[in-house]
């Protein structure tokens, strides 16, 4: 991730680590807080990603740096119990950049798939 | 007693965020904790707590030396050397070696083998003292200390400074009147039936249980109805009130006589005095047998902080 002192475009950012990928994923339909989007993550992936306490708030801190996303407001979990959690938010720029990050990542798919790696599919 | 290992992680994980630089730690720390509560129940639900804690120790060791090295990127000034040393790998290792070499000087483990301070200690609690002559720390009012008891130096009490030089304390009604003021002590317990004279509206005419030093501190250091504290020393009580060998009965704690100030209580085991006081194979067999459901588990790692009484007018 670059330096704040000039504000990042999508292609300073790509490609994303596969944890900032799947946060932002996690993002994209509703706002959620931090175990909300540990626990997203790891449904999208199967369980294949846990992200740890330490992981996920480092991939925060620099996406809010980055401007990609941004805290929303702390309110309770009624799933959960009457602790207030911080909610986070996609702001436009995770936007495009998830969906940039999307594309490279069906391209590459496409690629292999031509090369007959990846049996099946529409390729 | 049920086991309750949950709590003990929770507030393992809470110290061990230390790994993190300060700012880090400040932003996200709380958040931090809530998930790992959070992610820790659902893992005991699902019976997972092994991978669980793997997961999270894997977590903690590689991103604290990350976000380490990050803000060292931050603030060039500091260097390479400080960002590694405060990593919890090597922490861990001066630990082991600190505890080797120094740990006789700079904190010390004791265990809690009598009821005097109930509840704030308990009968099995083994803790840290912090060990005052290491570094400089002053004693306040609401301190618990640690100190070797004057009659015989070989005995260590822990009890809390109630009186500092200066101050001036009597006792009404089992209420300790400090320079005028009444004490609200949240930490003491009054567990008697019966009332006791000297116990209780100290100081008073003394009884055989009072010892010299006692005597001597009634004969030359009460004013009014008061003990007034000597210049460099200090007014102990026990926070079992009713139950305690303390300053009413053998005087002040000379300022020399200071090991330390308990800091953390790391392992806290239900069993008698008699066990905690002299090793015997009783204990060991119970021990082996039992360890995983005496442990206080509530008590295990618990920081030890000063609390204050608040003063209202009598």
């Amino acid at each position: 991730m670059p330096s704040p002192s000039h504000p990042p475009t999508t292609q300073d950012l790509l490609p994303l680590t596969p944890p900032v990928f799947h946060i932002l994923l996690a993002l994209a339909d509703e706002e959620r807080h931090g175990y909300g989007i540990m626990q997203e993550v790891a449904r999208q992936t199967g369980d294949e990603l846990q992200l740890g306490p330490g992981t996920l708030y480092g991939c925060i801190k620099r996406m809010l740096a980055a401007g990609l996303i941004e805290e929303s407001e702390e309110r309770p979990d009624p799933g959960l119990d009457d602790e207030r959690r911080r909610y986070y938010r996609m702001k436009p720029l995770g936007e495009r950049t998830l969906r940039a990050e999307a594309q490279r990542l069906s391209a590459a798919v496409s690629a292999a798939k031509s090369k007959r790696i990846l049996v099946g599919g529409k390729a | 007693m049920k086991p309750q290992p949950f709590e003990f992680l929770c507030r393992a994980y809470a110290l061990s965020l230390h790994a993190y630089p300060r700012a880090f730690r400040a932003r996200f720390g709380r958040d931090m904790q809530q998930v790992f509560r959070d992610s820790c129940r659902a893992a005991t639900r699902t019976h997972a707590v092994p991978q669980f804690l793997f997961m999270s120790i894997k977590d903690l060791l590689t991103t604290s030396l990350r976000e380490r090295l990050a803000a060292r990127r931050d603030s060039p000034a500091k260097p390479l050397w400080s960002a590694l040393l405060h990593h919890p790998a090597f922490i861990w290792m001066f630990a082991i070696f600190a505890s080797l070499f120094v740990s006789s000087t700079v904190v010390r483990a004791y265990v809690i083998p009598t009821g005097s301070m109930e509840r704030s200690l308990r009968i099995g609690d083994h803790m840290l003292v912090d060990r005052l002559h290491s570094h400089a720390v002053d004693v306040h009012r609401g301190d618990m200390i640690t100190f070797l008891y004057p009659d015989d130096r070989r005995q260590t009490y822990i009890k809390r400074v109630i009186g500092v030089p200066g101050d001036r304390i009597r006792l009404s009604e089992k209420q300790v009147i400090r320079n005028g003021r009444r004490l609200i002590e949240p930490y003491a317990q009054h567990i008697a039936s019966t009332s006791n004279e000297y116990r209780d509206n100290f100081p008073a005419p003394p009884g055989p249980e009072v010892f010299e030093r006692g005597r001597d501190m009634l004969a030359h250091h009460v004013d009014a109805g008061e003990v007034v504290v000597p210049a460099d020393s200090y007014f102990v009580l026990g926070d079992n009130r009713d139950e305690s060998w303390d300053s009413r009965y053998w005087g002040f704690v000379p300022r020399e006589n200071l090991v330390g100030k308990p800091w953390i209580v790391f392992w806290s085991y239900d069993a008698t005095t008699k066990d905690m006081a002299t090793w015997n194979w009783a204990h060991f067999a119970d021990l082996a047998g039992h360890f995983f459901t005496k442990t206080r588990w509530s008590r295990t790692m618990l920081v030890l902080r000063n609390q204050p009484a608040e003063e209202v007018a009598p």
